[in-house]
């Protein structure tokens, strides 16, 4: 009995030992200083470009260098990019993945390195808190503030006809969005018909053509989900070249020609994802995995800590001068 | 006192195997049990992490299934949309995919806005209204082909179909389809559990019936619907609740994982039991284990322990027959362990007894001569001490009597000194008051002398009073004699008046005048005449007055000379007086003295007295005390006397117990 209590001690002891250096280690190495972040990016666009610039400066404010390599959409780009982080030891790796399916593989050729993934968000099970983390905005919010805005419209009527466009097969955005928005509906306990449901590919012509035929159908239709502002304003330009005023157009992502769509009165919604908030919460996200080892105290983190949740906002004609 | 010894008698191997054997049956119990749970939670982790893993791959394959599926429709779909053929070459096309595929031997076929159904020549799919078929309403509603709901074709055969707007640039609105059915769904479903024991079954979200499942009877029955097990109402419950984490329903661990690109949850479950199975056939392992080992282990304590007691008990039974005062035994000894050592112990230890008894049975022999010889002593020390006691108690006595007289004298000395101290405060005040007295008189010495001075100054004043008087005298003659010169003055101012008026008569009427004056000096005359009388008698009147004033004073005179020699006198006596109280104040003042002198003694003689009260006090202390102490002496010397009777007694007894040991 005494002897495996002294067992017992001498392991309490060495754990005390291990944290102990541990923590100290953290003090160390948390003055910020001295980090090295690589940015590895799918490729650019217009909000991938905005987040990046807001990155680049969050950095530079924080004191910490960051290296950008655009991977341009090829993945082996991509996997040069971790090799390289880890080859001239960074501190950590910022990762916007070409295809979330290979985030497993990009978290084992990183190693030790944490990897903060932004922009994508890969499958959970790939997550590990304070190890590799995704900084993003919750993409089922977004459906979610979409479900909303169209349950206020039509309060009235006890059937609404829904469209939906989708983006990509099986991306985070397209399925957190899509959920998110048909589960909010689903909670209203509104009789909803969805009378189309289509991968557009993100893309506008595609869901213009998408809704060309749609409208041929001759099917009824109250309004038009889609999971971003590109594919709404194809929707928009089919209804256009159709003569159809009656139809209700929503969005995400409050792009450029998005607002100007509000502005003009042909879409009724879209939300506005932070490119410069999900930029600025990677940096930091980055800084505190490379420093502290812990992410637990940046804003909107998840409980499990997997996460880093950057607020949606909703726009609206009301409020869309905010985001032009 | 035997009889108990035995009764609590309990054998060194008793306790040996009574404490280790317990103990060492707790700590394998111990073992055994934290073993097994910790066995158990891995197992169970393990279970759940191989059912998740499982599933997750389940759902994959079939997605996978479903994809590879699907893009063979899409490929077909696009082509047709890419040829834009003719209507019999599109029928060629479709007859060439009947029974391309056992996963849809039916092939695709199309319906158009009209009703208008075209499908493989060979084909037994029976349509009687293509706009109402779920195929066709759920196809409208997406341009990629995608899977719809399940449901029960025109032959009653339970089938999910994948559907699409077939843009073939006609500028009509067509549908094209391809079933799949249930049944072999759920093939492919359970032909990819990836573990023992396991089950699942597919769920549409959408509708909540069950798309696959192994027992064919429950395929596109609502989960959760009548007569199914109540396990199946439990998951209903999860799936509404949008709960998808693992749990335990109903005896079944339960996972759940969405196949991506549909609304399909997969299912999947394994009885506890089984997997507990494995735990059950370590729990016996390891109970068979701590068993044997137990055994074992009591059988080698045993041994062990008899082993090395063995020499213990020979040991043992030495000691036991030294203990009755049996010496001539002896030890062997074997070996150089502890208990060789203790041996060899005994064995000197009985030899040292052996001395040591014999030599006490002589000392007991001499101390019993010796006991003797001290009771004689004591007996005569007890006569001598009973002896002094007698003269103790009567010295006491003396003491005590000298003590009460001494007693007395201190406190009649004490009285007195008291007294004197009384006297010694009046003395005092009398000397105060004999001082007072003292000035007093002296003062009234100088008040008299004083008295008689202003005396002496009142009689020269009274005689310059007089000698004033007299001169007053002699002035008021001198005025007298004035006086009677003035009246003779108006005398002859008179008669001249007369002759004047006589003369003025004879004169006529010129002197008429003259007569008047005359007249006027005449009255002036007789009333100066009239005053000189008045002023001569007033002078006689003063005169008078002087005299007796003069008389008067010299009476004073000689009044004041008596009084005068009167004060002298009492001067004299106050003199006297003033003598005498000073006399009386030194004499007070040397009683007062002397008074001092004896308070200081009778003091002296009450402090002595007490002091020599408190010796006899003390003498008379110590002499009982002696006295005690005598009586002390004899009772101890009866004692000493009593205690050589036991020593004797005592050195008989230990003479005889040695001769009880046999050396």
């Amino acid at each position: 009995m005494k002897k495996s209590l002294s067992i017992l001690l001498v392991i309490a002891l060495w754990v005390c030992c291990l944290c102990g250096c541990g923590s100290e280690q953290a003090a160390e190495d948390g003055k910020g200083d001295d980090v090295r972040i690589l940015m590895t990016l799918s490729s650019a666009d217009t909000f991938r470009n905005i987040l990046v610039n807001q990155a680049q400066q969050t950095a530079k404010e924080s004191g910490v260098t960051l290296d950008l390599f655009d991977a341009d959409g090829n993945l082996e780009n991509q996997v040069s990019h971790i090799k390289k982080a880890v080859s001239e030891g960074y501190d950590v790796i910022m990762c916007g993945p070409v295809n979330v399916d290979t985030a497993k593989e990009i978290t084992v050729l990183a190693g030790d390195i944490p990897v903060v993934f932004y922009n994508s968000c890969p499958d959970e099970s790939v997550l590990k808190a304070d190890k590799y983390m995704y900084v993003g905005s919750s993409e089922e919010v977004a459906g979610g503030y979409q479900a909303e805005y169209i349950l206020e419209k039509f309060a009235s009527k006890e059937e609404i006809n829904v469209a939906i466009f989708k983006g990509e097969k099986n991306h985070s955005g397209t399925v957190g969005r899509t959920d998110g928005l048909k589960s909010g509906l689903k909670e209203s306990g509104e009789k909803i018909n969805y009378v189309f449901e289509d991968f557009a590919t993100w893309d506008q012509a595609t869901a213009e053509k998408y809704f060309d035929i749609f409208l041929k159908t001759g099917q009824p239709c109250d309004v038009v989900a889609c999971n971003n502002d590109s594919m709404a304003l194809g929707v928009i330009a089919s209804c256009k070249k159709a003569g159809r005023n009656d139809i209700m157009v929503l969005g995400v992502d409050a792009t450029a020609d998005g607002c100007a769509a509000i502005e003009a009165g042909d879409m009724a919604f879209t939300v506005y994802q932070s490119a410069t908030g999900q930029g600025e919460a990677a940096v930091k996200t980055a800084i505190a995995l490379a420093t502290g080892g812990s992410a637990s105290n940046i804003e909107g983190v998840t409980e499990d800590g997997k996460y880093v949740w950057v607020p949606f906002e909703r726009v609206d004609s009301s409020n869309v001068k905010n985001y032009e | 006192m035997e009889q108990t010894k035995e009764n609590k008698f309990l054998s060194i191997k008793t306790k040996l195997l009574g404490t280790v054997i317990p103990v060492v049956i707790v700590l394998i119990v111990v073992l055994l049990l934290v073993a097994y749970n910790v066995c158990a939670g891995i197992i169970e982790d393990d279970s759940r992490d191989l059912l998740e893993a499982s599933v997750s791959n389940q759902a994959s394959r079939i997605e996978a299934w479903l994809n590879e599926n699907l893009a063979a429709f899409q490929i077909v779909k696009e082509t047709i949309e890419d040829v834009q053929p003719k209507e019999a070459d599109l029928q060629k096309m479709l007859d060439s995919y009947y029974g391309y595929n056992s996963n849809y031997p039916e092939g695709l076929y199309i319906a158009d806005s009209t009703g208008k159904m075209q499908k493989a020549t060979e084909s037994a799919k029976q349509e009687s209204d293509p706009l109402n078929s779920t195929w066709y309403k759920e196809g409208l509603t997406r341009i990629n082909m995608a899977y719809g709901s399940a449901y029960q074709n025109a032959e009653g055969i339970n089938v999910i179909s994948a559907s699409g707007i077939l843009n073939d640039g006609t500028g009509e609105i067509k549908v094209i389809s391809a079933d799949v059915t249930l049944e072999r769904i759920s093939i492919i479903v359970n032909s990819f559990i990836e573990m023992d024991g396991a089950e699942a079954f597919l769920v549409d979200l959408n509708t909540g019936t069950i798309l696959a499942h192994r027992d064919s009877e429950l395929i596109s029955q609502k989960l959760g619907g009548e007569g199914q097990p109540v396990f199946y109402g439990d998951v209903a419950a999860k799936i509404t609740e949008a709960d998808y984490d693992f749990c335990t329903l109903d005896g079944n661990m339960t996972v759940f994982e969405k196949v991506n690109g549909t609304n399909w949850i997969l299912v999947s479950y394994i009885p506890t039991g089984v997997v507990l199975a494995d735990l059950a056939k370590l729990r016996t392992i390891m109970l068979i284990i701590s068993i044997i080992a137990i055994l074992l282990l009591c059988v080698v304590v045993e041994r062990m322990t008899h082993m090395v007691i063995k020499p213990v008990k020979k040991l043992t039974e030495t000691i036991t027959s030294m203990s009755s005062g049996d010496f001539t035994v002896s030890v062997s000894t074997k070996g150089n362990d502890e208990i060789a050592v203790m041996s060899r112990s005994v064995e000197k230890f009985i030899a040292s007894m052996r001395s040591m008894i014999s030599s006490m049975g002589d000392i007991s022999g001499k101390l019993k001569g010796q006991a003797l010889s001290c009771d004689d002593v004591s007996h005569d020390m007890n006569d001598a001490a009973n002896i002094q006691a007698q003269s103790m108690s009567e010295l006491n006595m003396t003491v005590d009597q000298l003590s009460i007289s001494v007693n007395e004298i201190a406190e009649n000395a004490t009285m007195l000194a008291g007294y004197v101290a009384d006297t010694k405060t009046d003395s005092d005040a009398v000397e105060e008051k004999m001082r007072e007295t003292v000035d007093v008189s002296e003062k009234g010495r100088t008040d008299m002398k004083r008295v008689g001075e202003a005396l002496e100054n009142i009689k020269l004043s009274v005689q310059n009073l007089e000698t004033a008087v007299n001169k007053v005298g002699t002035a008021s003659g001198e005025i007298v004699q004035i006086v009677q010169f003035i009246g003779n003055i108006a005398e002859e101012t008179n008669l001249l008046s007369l002759n004047a008026s006589i003369e003025a008569a004879r004169a006529g009427e010129a002197g008429k005048g003259f007569a008047v004056v005359a007249t006027e000096i005449g009255k002036l005359a007789q009333n100066s005449a009239e005053s000189v009388e008045n002023i001569a008698r007033l002078i006689n009147q003063i005169n008078l007055l002087v005299e007796d004033a003069v008389r008067q004073a010299g009476d004073s005179v000689g009044e004041i000379s008596d009084s005068t020699e009167l004060i002298h006198t009492a001067v004299d006596t106050f003199d006297l007086i003033f003598q005498n109280v000073q006399d009386t104040s030194q004499l007070i003042e040397s009683v007062v003295e002397k008074v001092n002198q004896v308070d200081q003694v009778a003091t002296n003689v009450a402090a002595i007295s007490e002091e020599q009260a408190a010796s006899s006090d003390e003498i008379l202390a110590t002499s009982e005390a002696m006295l005690a102490q005598a009586k002390g002496i004899s009772e101890n010397s009866e004692q000493v006397a009593e205690e050589a009777k036991n020593l004797a007694t005592s050195s008989e007894n230990l003479a005889g117990q040695v001769q009880q040991f046999q050396i």
